[in-house]
């Protein structure tokens, strides 16, 4: 893609655009500017805590200027430009609208990542871990019995209890980011986060080990 | 420019619709009224090509020149044919990538295949409309591939359409079902085709069909609800007749019918050839083909879970393809969303309008409505160990774009090798290759260059590959070599070839032909007039010289319909002397045996 540069005109009409992805004149679609992050991209306060149906309002209106479907008859120049674009806020909606994916996204922007130190496991949650993955080399080594079934039956009661603990930080997550109003902890932010990450590991874990079975019984459950 | 269409190019079935003030219109053909052209296509030694109705029917006597359900090998290599594929055709094995039929003393590609069913549905849009079509829109299944939609997409191109573009079946459904509907909320459809199950979660908001999720088998459908059915009539036919594939192809096409039939009758009878009739009831129809209709609840169970809807949350569940007809299905399909499914559009035109109605979309007739897709399967990189590593999620939606950066694992590396790849699975060997390519970098120390690879979905959910070298700033563009696809010098050979045959005058050709059977009678009749002067009755001959110098005479022309009449009126005049021939014959053979039994 070519790196455009702007000035806050647009390309074909030269009316003011400042950050807008469409001109508010004729519609045309602008380049994408270098340092455009999520939140503006689809015009919300750089803020932790986003109102989730302003999102999505947002995003639906972007999408139905940007859509290339809506260009199909245009230049090539801006069907090339549609297309970038809608591809940044279908990347920028998935990303915002999971506090999760935010909040990792959110280090980012700050210049941080959840790389190496996560690679340790957070002591909070270690000692769980470690029980959980003991109970899953046992269920693998186990023979067919009743034995294995009593395991199973373990690791499926383990499997639903961290199902639920997990979807509970998550909702809490929400909360935080409500509750900071504004840059937030990165320190407990990156410790949060890392948590999750860790547990929902371990959730695919126990997932794969009850096989397909077990997780549509889960699915129904839902 | 003209108007662009919507096709619905299906394993059985194809149809072509157009968006008209009334709404969206499936065309028939004008000298026929068909509405649904068969997906079949036959290929003569000669060079002719038949599609539609008669090529169906030829299947029986012709089964390795005709090629029925080639959606099934869209995009695929010659290792996923199955046996009963190899029982049922011949494939070129001599060049690897693309599977390659071998049809009619040709080598025929799965997209060139497709071309000719494609514009065949052009000519009948064209007739239908009174004015050129070059441009369309065509479905596939929402489960497709990358390579899939490729070979949808190089079939549209050699059928001299521009694809405008590719739409998920189901989507296009919703579209014709939305429309009238006005609806708002989550909606299912469920898409069980000839060949293909698709089933999509969407959610509809103020004109904005949005896709949830999609999940699918590319290769369960009709047929092999057909399949099961004619395995079981095959056990009545005499064992030495089993493997002859013209009989599988008549079997086949009678299990075909027995299904449709017990859609609607709790019994029918089935004539086996070399067997007797044979009652088949509902239920043991059924009994035959449960474990396949119930394998498509675990897709339906996996789309509403990436989804995040409960089947609760589902408002309607809509009805698509013609395998939704058959009784087990629709019970199916309510068992798994505890309601019974929508079936007010005809399943098999459903698609179709669907199509006609995006086509209407992107012509800027409908900018109330827009279609959200995603992209279905995963796609990624082999990186370190074999492993399969994932820049883009299933159910993404399209367009999509991520970009990755990457490093060198050895001094002085020249180029990097990139792997792409498509699935769900952990290792990239389980996954499917969609192309490999390398990317030229600066030679320096490993661990340090920085190679950026951008991976791009655009709204037909085709994928392309840009890499730029950050050290150098230099950005290249990669020659993505498609693993299972046709590459674009083929592309252009068949495309070249293609026009070379539509810009042959179809009268040179007849002309040729016509030629060719003059000469066979005329050197035919020769021979006979020497070997069997004898047999002639008096002024025969000379009648029959005469029309012989006719014949000659029309052969130095370039009229082929003179030569055509030459050859009949010689036909005519030496039919009583071949009757005379072939009786002198007959009564020889007799009574050389009458000798031989004394």
């Amino acid at each position: 893609m070519e790196a455009d540069s702007r000035q806050g005109e647009c390309w074909r009409c030269g009316a003011e655009v400042r950050d807008a992805l469409v001109c508010p004149g004729c519609q045309a679609v602008q380049p994408l500017p270098a340092d455009l992050d999520y939140f503006r991209a689809l015009g919300l306060p750089r803020r932790l805590a986003v109102d989730l149906a302003d999102l999505e309002r947002r995003y639906l209106d972007a999408s139905r200027a940007l859509h290339p479907d809506r260009f199909q008859t245009a230049s090539p120049r801006e069907q090339e430009l549609s297309l970038a674009a809608s591809a940044l806020v279908n990347r920028a909606r998935r990303t915002l609208r999971s506090s999760v994916a935010r909040g990792r996204y959110w280090l980012e922007l700050q210049g941080d990542r959840l790389g190496e130190d996560s690679k340790r496991v957070p002591p909070a949650i270690a000692a769980e871990v470690f029980e959980t993955q003991e109970k899953l080399e046992e269920l693998r080594a186990a023979r067919p019995g009743p034995a294995a079934e009593a395991l199973r039956h373990e690791v499926r009661t383990l499997h639903d209890g961290l199902a639920d603990r997990l979807r509970a930080k998550t909702d809490e997550l929400e909360t935080r980011y409500a509750a900071w109003n504004g840059d937030g902890d990165l320190v407990e932010l990156k410790r949060r986060l890392s948590e999750i990450a860790y547990l929902t590991t371990l959730l695919g874990d126990l997932e794969a080990a009850l096989g397909g079975e077990e997780t549509r019984g889960t699915d129904r459950r839902h | 420019m003209g108007r662009i269409v919507g096709i619905d190019l299906g394993t059985t079935n194809s149809l072509v619709a157009v968006l008209t003030d009334d709404g969206p219109r499936v065309l028939a053909d004008p000298a026929t009224g068909e509405r649904l052209l068969p997906s079949a296509v036959t290929f003569f030694p000669n060079g002719e090509v038949v599609v539609g109705t008669r090529a169906r029917e030829l299947a029986g006597e012709r089964p390795f020149d005709t090629i029925l359900s080639v959606k099934r090998f869209m995009g695929l290599g010659p290792e996923h044919a199955t046996d009963e594929d190899r029982r049922r055709y011949r494939f070129d094995e001599a060049k690897g990538g693309v599977v390659r039929f071998l049809a009619g003393g040709r080598s025929v590609t799965p997209p060139e295949v497709s071309a000719h069913v494609l514009r065949e549905l052009r000519r009948r849009a064209e007739a239908a409309l009174g004015e050129p079509v070059t441009q369309a829109v065509i479905t596939v299944p929402a489960y497709f591939n990358d390579s899939q939609r490729q070979a949808t997409k190089d079939a549209g191109r050699l059928a001299g359409l521009e694809v405008l573009r590719l739409v998920n079946e189901p989507t296009a459904a919703s579209l014709a079902y939305g429309l009238d509907k006005g609806a708002e909320g989550v909606i299912a459809v469920y898409d069980l085709g000839g060949g293909t199950f698709d089933i999509s979660i969407l959610r509809l908001h103020a004109g904005i069909f949005e896709v949830l999720a999609t999940n699918g088998d590319t290769r369960l459908g009709g047929d092999d609800l057909d399949a099961r059915l004619a395995a079981l009539l095959l056990e009545d036919v005499p064992a030495n007749d089993r493997d002859r594939p013209d009989v599988r192809a008549r079997v086949l096409a009678a299990a075909e019918r027995a299904k449709r039939e017990l859609s609607a009758r709790e019994r029918v009878d089935v004539a086996v050839e070399g067997g007797d009739r044979r009652s088949i009831a509902r239920a043991e129809f059924e009994a035959l083909v449960r474990d396949l209709v119930e394998r498509t609840g675990e897709p339906v169970r996996r789309a509403l879970k990436d989804a995040g809807v409960t089947p609760g949350d589902v408002r309607e569940v809509v009805a698509v393809g013609g395998s939704t007809r058959v009784p087990l299905v629709r019970r199916t399909m309510e068992t798994l969303f505890g309601r019974p499914p929508l079936v007010d559009i005809d399943p098999d035109e459903v698609v179709a309008l669907g199509a006609g109605i995006q086509a209407g979309i992107l012509s800027g007739r409908r900018g109330d409505m827009l279609l959200l897709d995603v992209v279905p399967l995963s796609l990624g990189i082999e990186t370190m160990g074999g492993v399969f590593s994932r820049l883009i999620d299933r159910n993404t939606t399209i367009p999509a774009s991520v970009k990755e950066t990457f490093t060198t694992a050895v001094d002085d590396q020249t180029s990097v090798d990139v792997h792409v790849l498509q699935g769900e699975r952990e290792l990239a060997s389980d996954n499917r290759s969609l192309a490999r390519f390398k990317i030229p970098i600066a030679p320096m120390p490993a661990g340090l260059p920085r190679i950026e690879v951008t991976f791009l979905v655009d709204a037909n959910g085709i994928l392309s590959v840009t890499a730029a070298d950050l050290r150098t700033g230099t950005e290249r563009s990669v020659e993505v070599k498609p693993s299972y696809g046709l590459n674009d010098v083929e592309i252009e050979r068949m495309l070249e070839e293609s026009i070379d045959l539509a810009e042959e005058d179809v009268r040179q050709r007849q002309l040729r032909e016509a030629r060719v059977e003059a000469e066979i009678i005329l050197r035919a009749t020769r021979d006979s007039l020497r070997t069997h002067a004898d047999a002639a009755v008096p002024g025969e001959a000379e009648r029959i010289r005469d029309a012989m110098a006719a014949l000659e005479a029309a052969h130095a022309t370039e009229d082929y319909v003179a030569i055509r009449d030459a050859v009949e009126a010689l036909n005519r005049q030496t039919e009583p002397f071949a009757r005379r021939i072939m009786d002198r014959a007959l009564t020889e053979a007799l009574g050389q045996r009458r000798l031989e039994e004394l």
